[in-house]
């Protein structure tokens, strides 16, 4: 009998995906390939760096480079990592070890942040080279290195949720459109910050930082654990088995990030900021309230009817499923706009709810033209929010120009909620008001649509909730919600 | 794990994909240490049940209970019992043997001194040793098998799921496959394997399940299948003997309870109108003390393939009296 050879590669503490995407990954011709060419670049850089004439171009395209390989190739590795294992069946292996549906998304994610950070880390030495020849800020410098490495990471989260979806053109679609424009947007923005004085990316982060102090820092941290626990457990929500209660945990972790927001803007007096994005936040946590399916596995409804009346009150809000992600929507909604009428001002909440109900009103679409049957309803939710954001709101901002340039109030804008806030924007002060409120009213047929298709869908679950029920209650009296 | 209850229970499971009846009310049960054959067309819902065993897909209704857990109310408890070999290989780039089956002992929770030990085991059983540093996805069909299935026993299952374990497979692999399922079903394993090629599951399973539009149209064991004639009371013998086989057909023409099928080169098949090994028995004495040179006579056994397929046609005519599944009343494995 021969011995197997011993394999000490990575130690046990380490989650066994991580340990399996670094072998693969770093085996991969790609990761050594971008290693290569970039310190290749690097080096080139950092030997023209030498004259003061030249450092503004050489610092233009050592940002380039950095950003490309941080902000877009490393998190584009992560472009079919589930829908690979999907394919090839392998996630159904996958699903029968002990790792949870989170545990296998987290590892995905975690194997890119941490090539990537092996890449910023190599980075570093060119940086403090900069600094010696060159004179740059060096904080600023490795500020600027470390968040773009944060962006990276952050679109390495979102690309990984994308890739449990099989269908390789949505995921094309929905990754490369906002790479397009926000490529766009970047290069735009550097062009005009290099024109008005040549400030490199790197002071451009620094006085964002420094401008709140320590706060703004921590603020962005915070928001980019956020942004990465949201796309990471969405994706996990994905491949779980139908029995996990991932919306439990993901809706309470949301929930503390809005009401964290508004307290951090009570506290700070940055209360109109904190409200923008706490409706910035919620947008996102509707799309993944609204997209889960129904869940109709007894065990679920029971866990919640095991704790009392608190649980039957938490099933409304937590229970997985678009139709209590309604009623938590609902909450959200409530909060965030009550929030933002009392810190800013009544019409910019009612703008806050007309956009909740812009996002209602895709869910409804998704409810009116799918199957009961339809498991999935997220792809369905892209398309329509593709449909209704960019190409209806491209065209309507096209119609509304000759209004616009007229003086006079675009008032079919109040027929769909997406218009609603440009139409406002740009009508008649006199009227403003009146389209408003016009447009609340006719905004709000959308979440009574929701509501009446939520009503049959819980109808349709009643078995799987009495059975629930009977799970924990046996036969003795009462009956589920 | 409780072996009081049967290993599988299936109830009454039904699955449907849009509008496509995958699964159309399944029920039976295998006892603890069985070998089991899943026998159906492609699309009769083999792979939707199994998937479902598996916990890796949910019944429309229906209870499915492996070891006394249901796969839907507690699919971790399901997957510790359980051993999954799917149809798809399942190997990944980049990743040698030794590396493939370290991560899954990772993954079910082995460490240190102890993962080792339990990947040698496996390696030796499923002689993967040579292998271990060999790409898992750059090794033949016969080879990748192996290690799937080195796979599915890392964590010492006692139900092993086997989608087409044999298929694509050369002879050798295929021989290879079979003697490594006799040992785990030797140790008392409970297997359900999934098959097209039904004489070798003939010959490795205890009993055969048949499937076909999602419904279980037979459970029994094989040989019962392989006589299905013996339904209807009679039975179909070959016989040779030594010399001109007129003699045997003049012979068969006067003899009664017996009538001449088909003549054949050295002699005939006859089919005799009893199922009974006794009649059987004396039809042979009655040939030797007649003075037939007998050198052959044996019992006709259909194919299995001949089997399901003459078995599919009864049903398609609604003629069909074999046995019903068997299925357990236990209305509560739990």
């Amino acid at each position: 009998m021969n011995a197997v050879p011993a394999i000490m590669d990575f130690p046990d503490r380490l989650s066994p995906m991580v340990v399996k995407e670094l072998r693969q990954g770093l085996r991969t011709r790609l990761f050594g390939g971008v290693l290569l060419t970039l310190h290749l670049m690097l080096v080139l850089l950092t030997l023209m760096s030498g004259g003061a004439e030249n450092a503004a171009v050489v610092s233009g395209w050592f940002d380039g480079i950095v950003t490309l390989v941080l902000c877009i190739i490393m998190p584009l590795r992560g472009f079919s990592a589930v829908a690979d294992e999907l394919k090839s069946g392998t996630l159904d292996m996958l699903a029968l070890t002990r790792l949870s549906a989170g545990r296998i998304i987290f590892g995905k994610w975690a194997a890119i942040a941490s090539q990537s950070l092996l890449l910023m880390l190599s980075i570093m030495p060119y940086v403090v080279a900069r600094f010696v020849f060159g004179g740059l800020d060096l904080f600023g410098e490795i500020a600027a290195l470390f968040y773009k490495w944060l962006a990276g990471v952050v679109l390495a989260a979102v690309i990984v949720a994308l890739s449990t979806q099989r269908q390789f053109w949505l995921r094309a679609v929905v990754v490369f459109l906002p790479l397009l424009i926000g490529g766009c947007g970047a290069a735009s923005f550097i062009m005009i910050s290099r024109m008005g004085g040549g400030m490199s990316s790197g002071l451009v982060f620094t006085s964002f930082t420094k401008s709140g102090g320590g706060g703004s820092a921590l603020l962005v941290l915070g928001m980019a654990a956020w942004a990465i626990f949201f796309f990471l457990s969405l994706a996990a929500t994905r491949i779980a088995p139908a029995a996990s209660l991932l919306s439990v945990i993901k809706r309470s972790v949301h929930l503390v990030m809005i009401l964290s927001l508004m307290i951090v803007g009570l506290l700070t007096g940055s209360s109109a900021a904190m409200g923008m994005t706490a409706a910035g936040v919620l947008s996102l946590v509707m799309l993944d309230a609204l997209t889960e399916r129904v869940n109709e596995v007894p065990s679920v409804y029971a866990a919640f009817y095991q704790r009392g009346w608190p649980g039957r009150v938490a099933l409304w809000l937590l229970a997985p499923g678009w139709v209590t992600g309604m009623v938590y929507s609902a909450l959200l909604v409530a909060l965030v706009t009550v929030y933002v009428g009392w810190t800013r001002s009544v019409e910019e909440a009612k703008l806050v709810a007309v956009s909740a109900c812009g996002t209602w009103m895709i869910a409804a679409l998704v409810q009116l033209f799918s199957t009961r049957k339809s498991r999935d309803l997220l792809p369905p939710f892209i398309i329509f929010w593709l449909i209704v954001n960019v190409l209806i709101a491209t065209f309507g901002s096209l119609l509304m120009m000759p209004l616009t340039m007229k003086g006079t109030t675009a008032w079919f804008t109040c027929a769909l909620p997406q218009f609603l806030p440009t139409g406002y924007v740009t009508a008649q002060a006199g009227d403003k008001a009146a389209l408003l409120n016009l447009g609340m009213l006719s905004a709000c047929i959308w979440p009574a649509v929701l509501l009446i298709a939520a009503v049959f869908a819980w109808g349709h679950a009643r078995a799987a909730r009495q059975e629930g029920w009977r799970m924990i209650h046996g036969d003795q009296g009462g009956s589920a919600v | 794990m409780d072996r009081s209850q049967p290993a599988v229970v299936v109830e009454d499971l039904h699955r449907t994909f849009g509008t496509l009846k995958a699964v159309d009310g399944v029920s039976f049960s295998i006892d603890h240490g069985r070998v089991v054959g899943f026998v159906g067309a492609n699309g009769a819902g083999k792979t939707t049940t199994m998937r479902i065993m598996a916990t890796l897909d949910s019944p429309g209704s229906g209870r499915v209970c492996m070891g006394g857990h249901n796969v839907v109310h507690h699919p971790a408890k399901v997957r510790r019992l359980l051993g999954w070999m799917p149809d798809s290989f399942g190997t990944y780039e980049h990743m040698t043997v030794l590396e493939y089956l370290d991560f899954y002992a990772r993954a079910l929770g082995f460490k240190g001194a102890d993962r080792l030990r339990r990947i040698q085991e496996v390696m030796d059983f499923t002689d993967l040793t040579p292998l271990a540093d060999r790409m898992s996805n750059k090794m033949s069909k016969g080879q990748t098998q192996r290690l799937c299935l080195g796979r599915a026993l890392l964590h010492d299952p006692q139900i092993l799921i086997l989608d087409e374990p044999a298929a694509g497979l050369d002879p050798k692999a295929r021989v290879e496959l079979k003697n490594l399922i006799r040992i785990l079903a030797q140790e008392g394993k409970t297997i359900l394997i999934s098959s097209h090629i039904l004489s070798e599951l003939g010959e490795m399973c205890d009993s055969l399940l048949f499937i076909d539009k999602g419904r279980i149209v037979h459970h029994g064991d094989a040989e019962s299948m392989m006589r299905g004639t013996e339904k209807a009371g009679e039975t179909l013998v070959h016989v040779q003997i030594a010399g001109e086989p007129a003699k045997l057909i003049e012979w068969a023409l006067t003899a009664p309870l017996i009538k001449i099928e088909e003549e054949t080169k050295r002699g005939a098949r006859l089919r005799i109108q009893s199922a009974d090994d006794a009649t059987l028995a004396g039809v042979l004495r009655r040939m030797i003390q007649d003075g037939l040179p007998v050198l052959d006579y044996h019992r006709e056994e259909r194919r299995l393939e001949d089997a399901f397929i003459d078995m599919l046609g009864q049903i398609d005519n609604n003629t069909f009296k074999g046995q019903p599944p068997e299925v357990r009343s236990q209305k509560s494995a739990e």
